[in-house]
């Protein structure tokens, strides 16, 4: 998202080069405080220790986390205590959900993922994860296995989510964009643009220009949800 | 004249320089991992970070037999799948093909060893993981999978050396086996496979060295848990990938604890060449 | 009998094991090249990526890419050479000797993984030259030395010694000799050499990974960070945002290393007559 936001950015603005580095929201955070780089990106909420370090945090778009499965799969919702069973561990069949008789196979993401991090925290309580899931270092890898995987199940973010893999409710609720804006969906998060100290200069403009109706109806509403005004 | 002579000491010594690179880049690679890595010796203890089942970095437990056990397992099977086919192309090649045939193999064996690993992880994913998956369960990702897409990775690095290795016997022994009434087997497998023993140890080796230092195909196919695997298709960890998987993000003890992976694959490759050097001094 | 019987199977199975060899490899070229024509364009060469999606071209991949290999053969090659000379043309024996081969048989057998752990801590963190064309280039270096004081020595080694012996018999130095003589001659594979090891070079993805970054940028000095080809295909195959642009990289990527292996092919086999 940033990336694209970036590309547009320097289109309107010539002269300005956005460059953009991967990495996870550690990385992100890190990038600002050490100010390697002007603006950090993160998916998580900062830790006191963070603040203290002077970041100032602004909130650019909300991601809700999908649970997908395969579209062979009769089930279509889970409970909250199911979810965490099945992600702890405790649950490893699909019939003690209610569905067939196969082995749970369970794909997670590996623990740069913010992604990841915001699951751990929302849907588990951070009760760790089973160590026996698959462990892949990109969503792509996660949606393309679990979509051709009968018995797979994992989480992404939303804006990934195709036609590939199923979505299912979570504590009866879609993610829709409604219910997410309305917070009836719970595993959701807020995507952040972290600068030392209130944005200056640059780092200012894109920021008020990632938050401008243009990319947030645009670029931000291809993958995320916009910000409520 | 006498700048003449001045001359040739001078390149000599620059010339003796460039040969100590070698020397001097394998020390610098040992030393900035080991300064990077061995914190955590002192911090965790050698013995725990070496022989502890657990890897939870979030909970700062950073014991990597896990994966020094998957790597090997990973490597033994790659082995087990690859080396017989490896020895047989090289066999194939240097006592069998016709000269045509043998123009069409070579190439073919030297294109394999061209392909970047990375192409390999990528053609394991579309490829290898969906039929794994279709025959033997699961998610396809894991250490079967590991294996096959390692066998053939390997298979250039053993055939070639084996050819030499083959090759080098001489022809009178292959005469005086023929000579006696033998067969064509026969002479290779009681004769040839026998002169060319330690060679063919050598090439094995060489093998596994590439084996367990690979990264990225296995990064890509092994599923990367970090648990002994449970079944033949069940994730397992590689030292390589998992520290290839997690680098992008580690930070203070957890980066230390990756870099202390580090020094012990280094230790391992360093090992195997030893080995070879010594298998190959037995031979002469 | 049964020793013919034996012998018919075992031809078999030798015969179906080396066409086994050619089928795999036909098998990943084929799927590579089937899946990645359709993204093979003029402009997916030479523009760049775009888009959420990052699909578009790849332009900036490939420049890093051969930056980052170029560099490599610049800082490697004269020490290589060098260090061929000298292990051929001066001190062929000795403690010494043995101590710089094990060094070098060391060197080439340290895992990539390994040597891109050390290139992040020497010249990307302590050094300080950043996620750039020369941290990756210098840390690569060290993987194609052995590679190439390897090749380049067999060359020297080809060369007649009755050349040598000519050579300083006409009262030439030993430089002299090495310059004029032997070095002209062995150029042709000493070349072979170098076209090889940028094959791998430029195959490497864990060694770019982790000293020349992932920061899609056109690199034009080498301070500056890129992101390679080989990184490129891993981020796309493991986010799957584009499968397309992963299955035209791969193909791409698989064109250049065949390019460089079949040149240095054609030019170890004029040498040959």
């Amino acid at each position: 998202m940033v990336t694209a936001a970036g590309e547009e950015y320097q289109a309107e603005h010539p002269g300005i080069k956005v460059g953009v580095q991967g990495g996870g929201s550690s990385a992100g955070i890190e990038a600002a405080v050490t100010g390697a780089s002007d603006i950090g990106t993160s998916s998580r909420d900062l830790t006191p220790d963070e603040t203290n370090l002077g970041l100032v945090d602004t909130v650019v778009a909300i991601d809700a986390i999908a649970i997908i499965v395969n579209p062979g799969n009769p089930i279509d919702h889970l409970s909250k205590t199911q979810v965490k069973d099945i992600f702890t561990g405790r649950l490893t069949n699909w019939r003690q959900v209610g569905g067939r008789d196969l082995q749970i196979v369970l794909i997670n993401r590996d623990e740069a993922s913010g992604t990841r991090e915001a699951f751990l925290k929302k849907a588990l309580d951070k009760t760790p994860f089973t160590k026996d899931a698959v462990i892949q270092p990109g969503t792509g890898q996660v949606r393309s296995i679990v979509g051709s995987t009968p018995a797979a199940i994992g989480y992404i973010s939303l804006g990934y989510v195709t036609s590939d893999v199923k979505m299912i409710k979570y504590a009866g609720v879609l993610p829709s964009k409604t219910n997410i804006i309305n917070g009836k969906y719970q595993l959701q998060r807020k995507l952040h643009f972290l600068t030392k100290g209130k944005p200056k200069g640059e780092a200012k403009a894109f920021t008020e220009f990632i938050l401008s109706d243009k990319i947030q109806t645009g670029i931000v509403s291809h993958e995320f949800v916009r910000v409520p005004k | 004249m006498n700048f003449l002579k001045w001359r040739e000491r001078a390149l000599e010594s620059v010339f003796l320089i460039c040969a100590l690179t070698a020397i001097v880049g394998v020390l610098l690679v040992f030393i900035f991992v080991t300064i990077k890595g061995f914190p955590i010796f002192e911090k965790v203890g050698v013995l725990k970070f070496l022989f502890s089942l657990d890897w939870s970095p979030s909970d700062n437990q950073f014991g990597i037999l896990t994966f020094i056990i998957g790597s090997f397992l990973v490597t033994a099977g790659a082995l087990a799948l690859g080396a017989p086919m490896a020895i047989m192309t090289a066999i194939f090649l240097s006592e069998i093909a016709p000269k045509r045939v043998q123009k069409l193999v070579r190439p073919a064996v030297e294109l394999l060893a061209g392909i970047p690993s990375v192409v390999y992880g990528f053609f394991g994913i579309l490829i290898i993981v969906p039929v794994v998956r279709t025959l033997f369960g699961g998610s396809g990702l894991g250490l079967l999978t590991g294996w096959i897409i390692l066998a053939i990775m390997i298979l250039p690095t053993i055939a070639t050396i084996s050819e030499d290795a083959i090759r080098a016997v001489p022809k009178s022994f292959r005469e005086a086996s023929f000579g006696m009434g033998a067969t064509r087997w026969q002479t290779i497998w009681r004769v040839v496979l026998p002169a060319a023993k330690n060679g063919l140890i050598g090439a094995t080796i060489l093998g596994m060295g590439r084996a367990i230092g690979e990264t990225m195909a296995v990064l890509m196919v092994l599923g990367n848990a970090p648990i002994i695997p449970k079944s033949l298709v069940g994730p397992v960890g590689a030292l390589t990938s998992i520290i290839a998987l997690n680098m992008s993000y580690a930070s203070g003890d957890h980066q230390t604890a990756l870099f202390g992976m580090g020094i012990v694959l280094f230790m391992i490759s360093f090992f195997f060449v030893a080995l070879i050097r010594f298998v190959s001094r037995k031979r002469s | 009998m049964r020793s013919r019987i034996m012998d018919k199977i075992a031809m078999g199975i030798l015969w179906a094991n080396g066409f086994l060899t050619i089928a795999i490899l036909a098998m990943i070229i084929g799927y590579v090249v089937v899946k990645g024509l359709p993204a093979m364009s003029l402009s997916f060469i030479f523009t760049s990526p775009h888009g959420i999606e990052q699909s578009g071209g790849i332009f900036p991949t490939i420049v890093a890419s051969l930056y980052v290999t170029i560099l490599t053969v610049i800082f490697t090659t004269p020490i290589a050479v060098g260090a061929a000379v000298y292990l051929s043309e001066y001190v062929k024996q000795g403690r010494l000797v043995t101590i710089i081969r094990f060094g070098a048989d060391t060197l080439s057998g340290v895992p990539s993984i390994v040597l891109g752990l050390f290139g992040l801590a020497l010249f990307v963190y302590i050094l300080g030259f950043g996620w750039s064309m020369l941290s990756g280039a210098l840390t690569l270096t060290l993987m194609a030395l052995p590679i190439l004081m390897r090749t380049t020595e067999d060359a020297l080694k080809a060369v007649p010694n009755a050349w040598r012996q000519g050579s300083m018999g006409l009262g030439a130095t030993k430089w002299q000799t090495i310059r004029r003589v032997i070095l002209p001659a062995a150029m042709p594979r000493i070349l072979t050499g170098v076209v090889l090891a940028v094959g791998r070079v430029f195959g490497e993805t864990a060694v770019l990974m982790f000293t020349v970054g992932m920061a899609i940028n056109l690199p034009i000095f080498p301070n500056e960070p890129g992101r390679a080809m080989t990184t490129h295909l891993y981020l796309l195959a493991t986010e799957g945002i584009s499968m397309k642009t992963a299955y035209g990289t791969a193909l791409l990527l698989m064109v250049i290393i065949l390019l460089f292996n079949l040149s240095a092919r054609k030019i170890f086999n004029k040498t040959q007559r």
